[in-house]
């Protein structure tokens, strides 16, 4: 299925969960990454549960440093 | 997991290096990179790490992950105090000119930084009674800000109907902010009744052992600052989406305000968070049992817990607590000498101006917390001379029961 990620588009497989994602991805500090998806954040506890579908945007967000691209 | 569970593995999957099971406490300034281009990346927001401990901290950012999980929100931001975090909240939302809408009854801190502090940079606060929600209605404003309420009211016991006033905050669209510090997420999850910001003081019954200051900011995540009236906020969100109001405190309004959780203070509220559900059950446990036997009792003059089934409180206490009405209290003996001469009877209860501590803590508010205003503000917040604040520890109930009985007889035999 195909994926929006951080604005990119990506082909990955099917059925995978957000805490499936992080790891595949890598994702830096995945303790202290928020995930959203869609426009939406999830809750941490949704991570396992949620199934990505094709076309989901997701974004990996970190608000704990300079962060956020703001400053 | 169970709220219970997150309590105790919320944040922390235990140290891959060592093994350690508690979540190390990282004492440190700063933080450094090898290169040159890694510091920068971070600073841009192109790679996620930490900086400074003044903006985030490896111990601290455990506490807020675990708190976003307890309150079921979208993030969190640990203070250095409550006060601290309600200021950030305050300031974020609020600019000269504008107004926010405050229940009275809430803490005497927070009235005099909404008023004093806040009201010399040209916010004003409007304090509404909890009791007619209808007040809240007629006091919003195209002004208005933000509205903010405590779970119970210190220490006028005031429970609000939080659903209807997040509903009239709503309408406006003003978000909604809550203290949940009196009744924590073990009582009530304000997210699930609407609110939109969760504030704390970690301070009381999450710290648990009156050992260390600290506070938390909770987006609960139900306020869409993509379409709030926040100008600054909004233009945020078009980068960060939802996480907006806590991007613009993490890099604006907390940053430069300073008030940080120290990284030894979030390691002791971590520890706190891990027993607190079983805490609570203590406190509103032995808050009810000597409700009910200062309401017995004949020198007693009156008895305000919002857990006893004759409160007028007492639906709202069913509906968002589950019934479990807390634990603080308070009682008058008719008059400050009693109270004074209660109060120094005590053997077991300590005399101090905290709550939420494992062990049973009494303040006269009147004379202490609430001496800065005139007896017409006390009046009007719920304060009376008589009225003695009891924080109800979890000591055997019967050592309680005892202390409170002496001190009673005494407080009136020295009367003669």
């Amino acid at each position: 299925m195909n994926l929006v990620i951080n604005g990119k588009e990506k082909n990955i497989a099917d059925s995978l969960t957000v805490s499936q994602l992080l790891v595949q991805e890598n994702v830096k500090m995945p303790d202290m990454v928020s995930v959203e998806l869609n426009g939406q954040i999830l809750r941490r506890t949704e991570f396992e549960e949620t199934i990505l579908k094709d076309d989901d945007k997701v974004e990996f967000l970190y608000f704990m440093g300079g962060g956020c691209g703001i400053n | 997991m169970k709220a219970d569970t997150l309590a105790v593995h919320g944040g922390f999957g235990g140290d891959n290096e060592t093994g350690a099971t508690a979540v190390p406490i990282s004492q440190t300034v700063s933080y450094a990179y090898k290169t040159a281009q890694e510091l920068a990346d971070v600073f841009d927001g192109k790679s996620p790490g930490y900086i400074y401990t003044r903006i985030a901290n490896p111990t601290t950012a455990a506490l807020e992950v675990r708190l976003t999980q307890l309150e079921d929100g979208i993030g969190c931001i640990a203070t250095s105090s409550g006060m601290a975090a309600i200021a950030s909240v305050a300031m974020s939302l609020a600019r000269a000119g504008d107004e926010i809408i405050a229940a009275t009854g809430i803490f005497g801190g927070t009235v005099s930084l909404f008023e004093n502090t806040l009201g010399r940079f040209n916010v004003k606060t409007t304090l509404v009674d909890v009791v007619d929600t209808n007040n809240f209605a007629n006091a919003i404003n195209n002004k208005t800000k933000l509205i903010f309420i405590e779970t119970i009211g210190n220490p006028r016991m005031d429970v609000p109907d939080i659903p209807a006033i997040a509903e009239i905050a709503h309408q406006a669209n003003v978000p909604l902010v809550v203290d949940n510090t009196v009744t924590t997420p073990f009582l009530i999850k304000p997210v699930e009744f609407g609110a939109d910001i969760v504030v704390h003081s970690t301070s009381k019954f999450i710290n648990g052992h009156g050992t260390a200051i600290g506070g938390a900011i909770i987006d609960t995540g139900n306020y869409d600052w993509r379409k709030g009236t926040f100008e600054d906020i909004k233009k945020l969100s078009e980068s960060v989406g939802q996480l907006a109001f806590l991007a613009h405190l993490r890099n604006l309004i907390y940053r430069d305000l300073g008030g940080c959780a120290a990284p030894m203070n979030s390691f002791l509220m971590l520890q706190g968070l891990e027993t607190l559900s079983g805490r609570m059950v203590k406190h509103c446990e032995n808050a009810e049992k000597l409700a009910r036997l200062l309401q017995s009792h004949p020198k007693v003059s009156w008895v305000n817990y919002p857990g006893l089934t004759e409160s007028k409180f007492s639906n709202r206490v069913t509906k968002l607590f589950d019934g479990r009405g807390g634990g603080l209290l308070t009682f008058g003996l008719g008059n400050k000498q009693r109270a004074f001469r209660f109060i120094d009877s005590l053997k077991l209860a300590k005399n101090l101006a905290n709550l939420g501590d494992a062990k049973t803590l009494v303040i006269h508010p009147a004379s202490t917390i609430f001496h800065e205003f005139s007896p017409d503000e006390q009046k009007s917040m719920g304060v009376s001379d008589d009225m003695i604040r009891v924080s109800v520890g979890i000591e055997d109930f019967e050592d309680i029961r005892a202390d409170f009985k002496q001190a009673i007889e005494r407080a009136f035999k020295e009367t003669k």
